[in-house]
């Protein structure tokens, strides 16, 4: 898995090279392209921080509160 | 671990010398938030199942939830934003009824909700945030600070972030920190109250350390992807005061239909989590976009998980979008669980909350988005500027089935 996460990173950081201009960016800006969830989604996450074990690196609960229901 | 955190903070050095022409020069300054907004936000919460972990396991896990919100963000000057995130969480819950699960009318059963005072409660959380940005943009620090309490619990919290835009904003790297100090107002099962072998906790705190590193990149004029890494160190009262546990070794005592419990739920003080995820949109053209999330899940309590979903946003006019969305997720089982009845009373740690069990979940999605970028449509001085509903419908293999309902309405002051 460390594996992967790494070879992510560094293909990342490659492509990196390429610079896209801010007037380029115009597909990039469409509100449905931002790389974090919606504001009414958080819901959704709190309940699946609450139902499984897995939490975060996503915006999610990651403490503060017992989710004990 | 030391790797990937050594890869991170070498990538921002190389990245940060880099962008150091770049800050130099002369840079035509916007506000990072032009006006004041105003979020309302809600969801309805429902499930039902048959493994509550009040009862041990096995019982009703109907439960409903409504939580009301609102978001403020102010803009203090061109540089600078506060936002204020207010609400509650209104929740009824058979499970929980059950802490005492004997009514007046005589009637007990894992299967039947309680009228008892534990049947229902209100979480309210208050979270203030921060956040200046330099003047080039580049550079965003932010802190934040929250409170929760309920009946039976209380939390402070408080944090703060950094994030670095370079490569002419191509690139983003940040990290976060989050501190949680929790307290218990321990509620244990009514029939183990005045039971002098029962032991209390001890220890009602529960304190939560996170950690964030973060990156992100635009592969592409259409393509954009990030990563993230959270680390997670939680210590204290990690167990339920009131989920029951019945050992098998021990003779079941069983009073109308209800097992009474031997014990509560017994884990370990300390849990480290690691949670790594990675996301990758793609711009298909002016009708799709594609959203893709995946995460892997590790903790020192022996769960392993997987999370993986996709959505598709279809744009039908320029101002409504559809999104349909599909969400899988699969656990393996903590040390510690086992089933109704199945731990023996010679076990340091165990549990019968099957969120902790190994299963398997699928989500099933739609929403609706609208959209008005100039906000014609007013509400005294606010200008309606988009509207967000979804429903998720959520099914696990043991048999939890759950759905959400949810929306949002932004506002921008004129």
């Amino acid at each position: 898995m460390y594996k992967l996460i790494i070879i992510c990173i560094l293909i990342f950081t490659v492509t990196s090279c390429v610079v896209v201009k801010e007037y380029e960016k115009v597909q990039l800006n469409d509100p449905d392209m931002e790389l974090a969830l919606k504001k009414c989604d958080r819901f959704e996450t709190n309940f699946q921080a609450y139902r499984e074990s897995a939490s975060g690196a996503n915006g999610g609960k990651t403490g503060g509160g017992c989710g004990c229901n | 671990m030391k790797k990937l955190v050594l890869i991170f903070l070498l990538i921002s050095i190389v990245v940060t010398a880099q962008e150091t022409s770049q800050e130099t020069s002369p840079i035509y300054k916007k506000r990072v938030l032009e006006s004041t907004e105003v979020d309302f936000l809600t969801s309805y919460y429902s499930q039902d199942g048959d493994n509550a972990a009040v009862t041990g396991g096995l019982g009703t896990e109907e439960l409903t939830d409504f939580t009301p919100t609102i978001v403020v963000s102010v803009p203090l000057n061109d540089d600078d934003v506060l936002i204020i995130d207010a609400g509650i969480s209104a929740y009824t819950s058979a499970s929980s009824s059950n802490v005492d699960p004997f009514d007046t009318d005589g009637s007990a059963s894992p299967f039947v909700a309680s009228s008892g005072a534990s049947r229902q409660d209100v979480l309210t959380t208050v979270v203030g945030t921060y956040s200046h940005s330099s003047d080039n943009r580049n550079n965003i620090w932010s802190a934040n600070a929250s409170l929760a309490n309920e009946y039976d619990y209380f939390s402070v919290g408080f944090g703060g972030s950094y994030a670095r835009l370079f490569n002419e904003k191509n690139t983003e790297f940040n990290v976060k920190a989050n501190v949680f100090l929790d307290t218990w107002n321990a509620i244990y099962p009514s029939e183990l109250r005045d039971n002098p072998s029962f032991e209390e906790f001890n220890d009602e705190s529960r304190n939560s350390y996170s950690l964030g590193l973060g990156f992100s990149q635009i592969l592409t004029k259409k393509i954009q992807a990030s990563l993230s890494l959270d680390l997670i160190q939680q210590e204290g009262l990690l167990s339920t005061p009131f989920q029951r546990v019945q050992f098998s070794d021990v003779a079941d005592v069983v009073v109308r239909e209800f097992t009474l419990g031997d014990d509560v739920e017994r884990l370990p003080d300390s849990r480290f989590k690691i949670a790594a995820g990675g996301r990758l949109h793609y711009y298909i053209n002016e009708f799709f976009v594609v959203r893709t999330f995946y995460r892997y899940y590790t903790d020192d309590w022996g769960i392993d998980s997987h999370t993986a979903s996709i959505e598709l946003p279809i744009k039908i006019t320029d101002k409504i979008t559809l999104y349909p969305s599909y969400r899988f997720y699969l656990q393996t089982e903590a040390d510690y669980f086992a089933p109704f009845n199945q731990h023996l009373s010679t076990q340091d740690f165990y549990t019968s909350d099957y969120d902790l069990s190994d299963f398997t979940a699928n989500q099933y999605g739609f929403g609706i988005g609208y959209t008005d970028i100039f906000a014609k449509n007013h509400v005294w001085k606010f200008g309606l500027k988009s509207v967000d509903l979804r429903f998720r419908h959520y099914e696990r293999n043991s048999g939890l089935k759950a759905n959400i309902f949810s929306g949002g309405f932004n506002f921008i002051m004129d």
